[in-house]
């Protein structure tokens, strides 16, 4: 029974790729039908059949590339669209609702984000070469002024790259509502060389006298002051000094706060409230941390002291040496525990594995040793290279290639639902040209090619739509729990996600790497964005050609 | 003479040809000879058709039952046809005796 179900099937699809055979070929295809009530057993006959119909549909293809054979058109007069009426109004129906579904999507806010998102790397490109980066933003800090928002401006100075701007911002945000002091902070963190930041630490001091940061930041001030063109020169010892007393502040502060919790609370205020849903701009909490060069101070310093440490062991003061270690060890935990990002946890585990190692020497020197194996329990622990502090600030479900990987999926999806818009596009134009009164004969006979074209590219819209939602919904998520409730849950993966796309793959920070990736495996997504983008050029030259053709090179006059 | 690249299926079909030279033959029966499958012979008998290697014509072999191609080689083909063999046969000659136990 199911035998016979698949012969009549295989000699169903053996004639219809007959029928789109160019008619030169068409007897051969008829010869293998004819044949194939030789065939004994069912399964043969449909063997034989699909053997037919690669052959027809092998014709039919190399009729539409090759020159010679310009009369003998996949879609020729005779052909499929063009010999049933009804089969082209079914066909014009089908491309119909997938372009409605496909516009539906619109309707839906992850898939107008996703589509932004997907057109990041041409829109970030066009941004960057008209010199204007931050549209959104500064649209969004004139919206804020003109309605007195001290939460809106706060919101856009601690993005904004104009540090200027940026500081006029906050200064305006801070006088109307006092409470947004922190903004300062975050911007002294980002660039300790403005002229304000000496004003703006001592009013943070004074709002919030025990935080560590603000300790630093002065540091950082004194550092970037000594090189104001990034020259190195030695430093003053005035400066040596004044930098020396910053860094011991800060290492002997009870707590450090980046302010980033307060950053995400102000997330929370601002987009819903101006619907300002732009994943690379709302989440930069990663950019706001600590910075490098925070990190290189730091690691300054705690070397200082373990220097130190050590010439009070040599002198034997332990207890003098244990206080310096300590002192390393506490800064490194303080800023461990409250990491908000991946950088500061590093910064501070590191910071305690330079400090436990000589702590465990010394203890095993003064003999306690299980204090000692305690030490060397965290020694291993907070080791940078044994790489056994997994728990980073910020989760990640997906791993960096999957977030890669998705990051070009994505980019594809939104390249081919321009691509296949527009061949639509011109298919409708044809089709509607063609079914007017006086038409254009070219455009007349180019119907049936048009319907296919059609059908074909909103059947491809479709079908890159779904997969732009269905690849963007999980970072959607993400981006709503961290604006909701400053969930870090998986926000590395929307982060490794974001930087994918701000760019061409290929051309991303991760450059280097991902090439060596294309390189090594044809897993890597550059080497999959290339491959895709090379197959849609080529389909896209490949139906202009025949395009080309179909109005060129077919005769004038239809026969009648 | 124009002749198509001649693949060691379609010397396969060429063989067959000449074995009843002058006899019509099927499409099916050549492949079932042959052992090559539709999706192979077909572009082959297509190739030498079009070189004028190869002559079809429809035949009604029933009554009720649709007519069938068939082929046979024209004069070119059989020259073809019988040249290659003869081309082939000694090199095969050369061949046996190094794979001879005596």
């Amino acid at each position: 029974m199911l035998a016979t179900h698949v012969r009549q099937t295989a000699s169903v699809l053996l004639e219809s790729a007959i029928r789109i055979a160019p008619p030169d070929t068409r007897d051969w295809g008829r010869a293998i039908r004819g044949e194939m009530d030789q065939v004994d057993g069912s399964w043969a006959a449909a063997l034989w059949a699909f053997g037919g119909t690669s052959v027809m549909v092998k014709e039919a293809l190399v009729s539409l590339v090759v020159p010679g054979r310009r009369t003998q058109s996949m879609v020729p007069d005779g052909g499929l669209f063009a010999k049933s009426a009804s089969l082209r109004k079914g066909a014009l129906l089908v491309s119909g609702a997938c372009m409605l579904v496909a516009l539906l999507f619109f309707a839906a806010p992850p898939f107008r984000q996703a589509f932004r998102v997907a057109m990041r790397p041409w829109s970030f490109m066009y941004q960057a070469s008209s010199g204007n980066l931050q549209p959104g933003i500064e649209a969004l800090a004139r919206r804020a002024e003109a309605q007195h928002d001290p939460a809106g401006m706060a919101f856009c100075a601690v993005r904004m790259r104009d540090a200027k701007e940026s500081a006029r911002l906050a200064e305006e945000a801070v006088r109307l509502d006092p409470h947004l002091l922190w903004v300062y902070a975050i911007l002294a963190l980002r660039d300790p060389g403005l002229p304000e930041v000496g004003r703006w630490v001592d009013k943070l001091k004074a709002w919030d006298p025990q935080n560590g940061l603000l300790p630093l930041i002065t540091a950082e001030s004194i550092v970037r002051g000594r090189l104001p063109r990034g020259d190195w020169s030695p430093p003053k010892p005035e400066q040596e000094r004044a930098w020396r007393a910053a860094m011991t502040a800060a290492f002997q502060a009870p707590r450090i706060d980046d302010y980033l919790d307060r950053f995400a609370e102000l997330n929370r205020k601002v987009v819903p409230r101006y619907r300002f849903y732009d994943p690379y701009e709302v989440e930069s909490r990663w950019e706001a941390g600590l910075p490098d060069a925070t990190a290189e101070s730091c690691e300054r310093f705690a070397m200082l002291l373990l220097r130190s440490g050590k010439e009070f062991e040599a002198r034997g003061d332990f207890v003098g040496a244990r206080r310096e270690y300590w002192t390393v060890a506490r800064f490194g935990q303080m800023i461990d525990a409250q990491a908000h990002t991946d950088f500061e946890h590093r910064n501070g585990a590191y910071l305690q594995s330079l400090a436990y190692q000589p702590l465990k020497a010394l203890a095993e020197k003064e003999g306690r040793s299980e204090e000692a194996a305690l030490l060397g329990y965290l020694a291993e622990k907070f080791n940078p290279l044994k790489g056994a502090n997994g728990n980073l600030a910020g989760g990640s479900a997906f791993g960096h290639f999957t977030s890669h990987r998705n990051a070009a999926v994505v980019e594809v999806a939104g390249l081919m639902i321009l691509v296949f818009s527009g061949l639509a596009g011109v298919a409708l134009s044809i089709l509607i040209a063609g079914s007017v009164r006086g038409a254009w004969p070219a455009a007349q006979r180019a119907k049936p090619l048009a319907t296919l074209v059609a059908l074909a590219s909103t059947v491809g819209l479709l079908f890159s739509s779904v997969t732009l939602y269905l690849t963007y919904r999980p970072y959607w998520y993400i981006f709503q729990g961290a604006i909701r409730n400053g969930d870090l849950d998986q926000a590395r993966d929307l982060h490794e996600f974001l930087i994918s796309t701000q760019m061409l793959p290929g051309l991303s920070p991760h450059f280097s790497r991902t090439l060596l990736e294309a390189l090594i495996y044809s897993g890597s997504p550059s080497f999959l964005f290339y491959v895709w983008a090379g197959v849609t050029l080529l389909g896209v030259s490949g139906l202009a050609l025949i395009l080309l053709r179909r109005f060129r090179g077919r005769p004038h006059a239809s026969p009648p | 003479m124009k002749t198509p690249r001649l693949s060691p299926e379609t010397l396969l079909v060429l063989e067959r040809f000449l074995e009843r030279s002058t006899e019509w033959r099927y499409g099916y029966e050549l492949s079932r000879e042959t052992g090559l499958k539709s999706g192979t012979l077909y572009p082959i008998l297509m190739r030498l058709e079009k070189y004028s290697l190869l002559e079809a014509r429809w035949v009604v072999t029933e009554e009720g039952v649709p007519p069938r191609h068939t082929y046979r080689l024209t004069p070119n083909g059989l020259e073809l046809a019988r040249a290659k063999r003869a081309e082939a046969r000694p090199r095969s000659l050369v061949r046996e005796p190094a794979f001879c136990s005596g």
